[in-house]
């Protein structure tokens, strides 16, 4: 298979579909699931089908050091080059190392200023200009409405997708819409919340919010938990 | 021999370029008695630490090859094996992993967990080998050995736990707080060697107690026993030494020390810990392949009544001739014994066995399980393994990566010319990643290595060691060419010109293949080419293997199947096939599309955060990629890749764009096709033409 149709066929782009098209420029989308479900490859996914589109990808993460996200992509990246028997894979994950940067920050040394800066630095420095920021390890728990209000409005002045990944807590209560707390206390700022659940035969994704449409769409998705692939149920 | 395995400890002292390596070393050598007066690297007194044994190093203050040496600590035996830090030297880093069964991570206080630290901290982890950290230059302006250790836990993802605290840092460094015994040690006399035990200080006592109840903590992870007593309030030091020694065998721990070897403080503690908390040989599993019975695997056993199993780890040549350091695995072995090199076949006597103090040697009559000695006169290379005449087994092998660069060189004068060569044979010996070959179109000596630095330290020994100058040309990168899809072939090879003639036809594909440099499959069902011409084809196409078509350098990659062809009842032959195998490599080459592949390396830079900048210019100037970036505390890891036809003169730049504060480690990664205008300059380079010829 050659890499456009590869691409054309990732189950992201039914994910795309339920979403309206997308997470969209200048919005920030959080996925958000129980500790070990697999927000990081859910991530990972979303990273590699960007940049393998040609579009510069920034990761960053608050927990995983570089070499360990590194392991991630290359491990998908050769599930999903072998399941699709990918036309010269090489090349391939060349140019998508090409499109996407890691960042971590060790230590608790993160802020979202250093995070703005960060980009600041990469367009003026590396000329790579991203189109999509992720951003995982970062506590929701401790995050004040004006926080998430700094991570939208980086989204929109960078004029980024942002996607970020949030921790559910077991007792902690859900709203009508099913989101669970504390993101719901800051679900005005976030365009896209997606949930991810172990139902036993498989993690399912849910969508908790699309953008500011009443109603949302059902998605049959899940992660494969060997291959850690997204695939259609 | 010695008698008790439990009392010896086999370690390397392992560490990035300027923590203090070598100092440290010298110090355990002296407080051990082996050496009766101190020198220091890059010393005044123009000696040079004891360790370090080549001029070379000497002069660097670099530890290249790893010497073994002995000596004794409350009752235990230390064979301290020196590793080298420098990543060009990897080999020689892994080689001496091997034959360790614990080490100590040396730290700089200041500089902290270094991209040289990571790298080596990797390899300890391959080889499963238990370690301690030793915190060293707390003396200098800057040590800091609590963020050190915070670092060693996020960066590395030790469990690293703290044993001790200092006494006062940078230039008040006096001593260190024992968090076990809560004792206070301070070292006086003009060389630290006299330990004076106190009660601690009033103003540290609070900060002991707490970090000796975060140690306990952590430490009763890996004891029920002390898990109790610490509920109970009746805690000993014995019971948090097993503890500590049971979370360190199993490499859930890190127990870390700390200290100034320069300023003579708290070594000996660190010693005691070495005999504490590391591995004796009969703690650790090692495997043989028994090779009588198709590598099968086999745990050798240390008694001495079982067969003799050794590794040759270490080649070098000494004033009297080559000497070889063995870590014996099981058995003894004897003045006088005949054993065989399992790779020659060959029988072995020993003449004369050697216990080595860097390049001083002690005779001994017998050596056994665990020892780590040297033979001397006995032919053989690094990594070969030596056993009884009964038994055939060989140390399981070591992976070698094939070498990523080449220099021409030539000898500057007659002497030169004869020399040249008997240094190659011992650095070849010595070194499976070094290799030197006379280029048969020039006749020119070409060496081969792992990076520019790597192949420089030879050119030096050679004209240290042997006498030998040579010129050198300019670095060559080892290309390779690789083809990128499946192309098909029908190629009848026909030839009459009087005579009997020759006739060959092959049909089949070709198609690149991903682990490995050549495969052929037959997949000809009915007998269209006779069996006796199958390998005659599978002959010629190897042969077109060692030079491509596209810049003449060799093929990898390279799948044959071959499906259909047809022979002649009296023009077939075996040259007919092997040129029918030849003419089909050429038709096919072009159509499957050939790649030029080069080595790209994983370049880390390091340093402080404002030459980040800096550090991403160097990579992109250079066609490099940015991997990932990591900040901490006002520094910054850029990890790129980076192609190494474009690493030369990289330091240089580096150092001029960042004051000398950055540095940066390089290590081989992988091979990856060339960029299009890349190719275009390498055929219009190097091109052969031939790939012209194909498509006419």
């Amino acid at each position: 298979m050659y890499q456009k149709e590869l691409n054309e066929r990732n189950p992201l782009r039914l994910f795309e579909h339920s979403i309206h098209g997308g997470l969209g420029l200048g919005n920030l989308g959080v996925i958000v699931a129980r500790h070990g479900t697999g927000k990081t490859a859910l991530l990972v996914g979303i990273a590699l089908d960007e940049a393998m589109r040609g579009r510069k990808t920034l990761h960053a993460s608050l927990d995983n050091t570089v070499d360990h996200l590194r392991e991630f992509y290359d491990e998908i990246f050769i599930d999903l080059a072998y399941s699709a028997r990918l036309e010269d894979p090489a090349a391939v994950r060349l140019e998508m190392e090409r499109n996407r940067i890691l960042h971590t920050y060790a230590g608790k040394s993160f802020t979202i200023h250093k995070l703005r800066h960060s980009i600041n630095f990469l367009k003026e420095y590396a000329h790579f200009d991203p189109v999509c920021v992720i951003l995982e390890g970062f506590d929701f728990e401790r995050a004040t409405t004006e926080d998430v209000e700094a991570f939208r409005q980086l989204a929109v002045d960078f004029n980024v997708e942002m996607w970020m990944s949030a921790v559910r807590h077991r007792d902690l209560p859900v709203d009508s819409h099913g989101i669970p707390e504390p993101l719901s206390k800051f679900a005005s700022a976030i365009s896209v919340i997606v949930q991810m659940k172990d139902e036993g035969n498989g993690v399912q994704l849910s969508i908790l919010k699309d953008h500011e449409n009443p109603e949302v769409t059902k998605v049959e998705l899940a992660l494969d938990p060997s291959t850690m692939l997204l695939v259609k149920k | 021999m010695i008698s008790d395995l439990k009392r010896i400890r086999n370690i390397g002292i392992s560490a990035h370029i300027d923590s203090g390596k070598t100092t440290l070393t010298e110090r355990i050598l002296f407080y051990t008695k082996r050496i009766r007066v101190i020198h220091d690297v890059k010393g005044k007194d123009g000696v040079g630490a004891k360790m370090d044994s080549m001029e070379l190093e000497r002069e660097r203050g670099i530890t290249i090859q790893s010497a073994a040496t002995q000596c004794e600590w409350n009752d235990h035996f230390i064979n301290i094996i020196d590793t080298p830090g420098h990543v060009d030297f990897t080999i020689e880093v892994e080689r001496s992993l091997r034959v360790l069964d614990g080490a100590v991570l040396v730290l700089c206080a200041v500089a902290g967990v270094q991209s040289q630290s990571m790298t080596v901290d990797r390899q300890m982890r391959r080889y499963n080998v238990p370690r301690l950290a030793f915190i060293n230059k707390s003396d200098r302006t800057g040590a800091n050995p609590f963020r050190v250790a915070a670092q060693l836990r996020e960066k590395l993802k030790h469990n690293a736990v703290m044993m001790q605290i200092p006494i006062g840092l940078e230039s008040n460094h006096e001593g260190i707080i024992d968090l076990i015994e809560m004792k206070a040690h301070y070292f006086d006399g003009p060389n630290g060697e006299v330990r004076r035990v106190e009660e601690i200080p009033e103003a540290l006592r609070g900060a002991a107690e707490e970090k000796r109840a975060e140690m306990l903590d952590a430490v009763s992870m890996y004891s029920d026993e002390l898990m109790e007593a610490v509920l109970e309030e009746r805690v000993t030091p014995a019971l948090i030494h097993e503890a500590v020694r049971k979370g360190t065998l199993s490499l859930a721990l890190t127990p870390v020390f700390l200290g100034s070897a320069y300023k003579n403080k708290a070594v000996q503690p660190l010693l005691d810990a070495v005999t504490r908390y590391l591995p004796s040989p009969v703690e650790v599993t090692n495997e043989a392949l028994d090779i009588a019975k198709g590598e099968e695997k086999v745990k050798l056993s240390s008694s001495p009544e079982a067969p003799f199993v050794a590794l040759a780890f270490k080649l070098e040549d000494g004033r009297f001739g080559q000497l070889t350091y063995i870590r014996v695995y099981q058995g003894q072995v004897k003045k006088g014994d005949s054993i065989v090199n399992g790779r020659t076949g060959r029988d072995v006597r020993v003449g004369r066995l050697v216990r080595m103090h860097s390049d001083e040697m002690e005779d001994i009559d017998s050596a056994g399980a665990g020892d780590i000695v040297a033979l001397f006169g006995i032919d053989c290379v690094s990594g070969d393994t030596f056993t009884s005449p009964q038994i055939h087994y060989s140390m399981t092998s070591m992976h070698v990566p094939d070498p990523v660069i080449h220099l021409r060189i030539k000898a500057k004068d007659k002497k030169a010319q004869t020399n040249i060569g008997k240094a190659l044979q011992r650095f070849t010996k010595e070194d499976p990643t070094f290799r030197a070959r006379v280029d048969q179109e020039s006749g020119e000596t070409i060496i081969s290595g792992m990076g520019e630095l790597h192949l420089d330290v030879y050119v030096e020994r050679m004209k240290r060691e042997y006498g030998a100058e040579v010129e050198t040309g300019a670095p060559q990168v080892a290309y390779r060419e690789a083809i990128s899809r499946r192309a098909e072939f029908n190629h009848t090879h026909k030839k009459q010109t009087g005579g009997s003639g020759q006739f060959g036809r092959v049909a089949g594909y070709v198609e690149p293949l991903e682990d490995g440099d050549f495969e052929f499959v037959d997949e000809i069902y009915g007998g269209s080419i006779p069996k006796e011409f199958i390998g005659s084809v599978e002959k010629g196409f190897r042969s077109m293997l060692a030079k491509g078509r596209l810049i003449g350098f060799p093929v990898t990659g390279f799948r044959v199947v071959i499906n259909d062809g047809a022979a002649h009842s009296v023009d077939s032959s075996d040259n007919a096939f092997q040129a029918a195998g030849r003419g089909a490599f050429r038709a096919v080459y072009s159509a499957a599309k050939p790649q030029i592949l080069e080595p790209i390396m994983k370049v880390s830079v390091e340093g402080p955060l404002e030459f980040q900048g800096a550090f991403v210019r160097t990579v992109m100037q250079r066609r490099g990629i940015i991997i990932g970036t990591t900040e901490e505390e006002g520094f910054v890891r850029v990890d790129t890749e980076v192609p190494l036809s474009e690493m030369f003169g990289y330091s240089t730049d580096l150092r001029s764009s960042s004051q000398g504060k950055a540095e940066y480690t390089m290590e081989f990664s992988r091979y990856a096709p060339v960029p299009a205008e890349v190719h275009l300059e390498l055929v219009k380079k190097y091109g052969t033409g031939l790939i012209a010829d194909d498509e006419e």
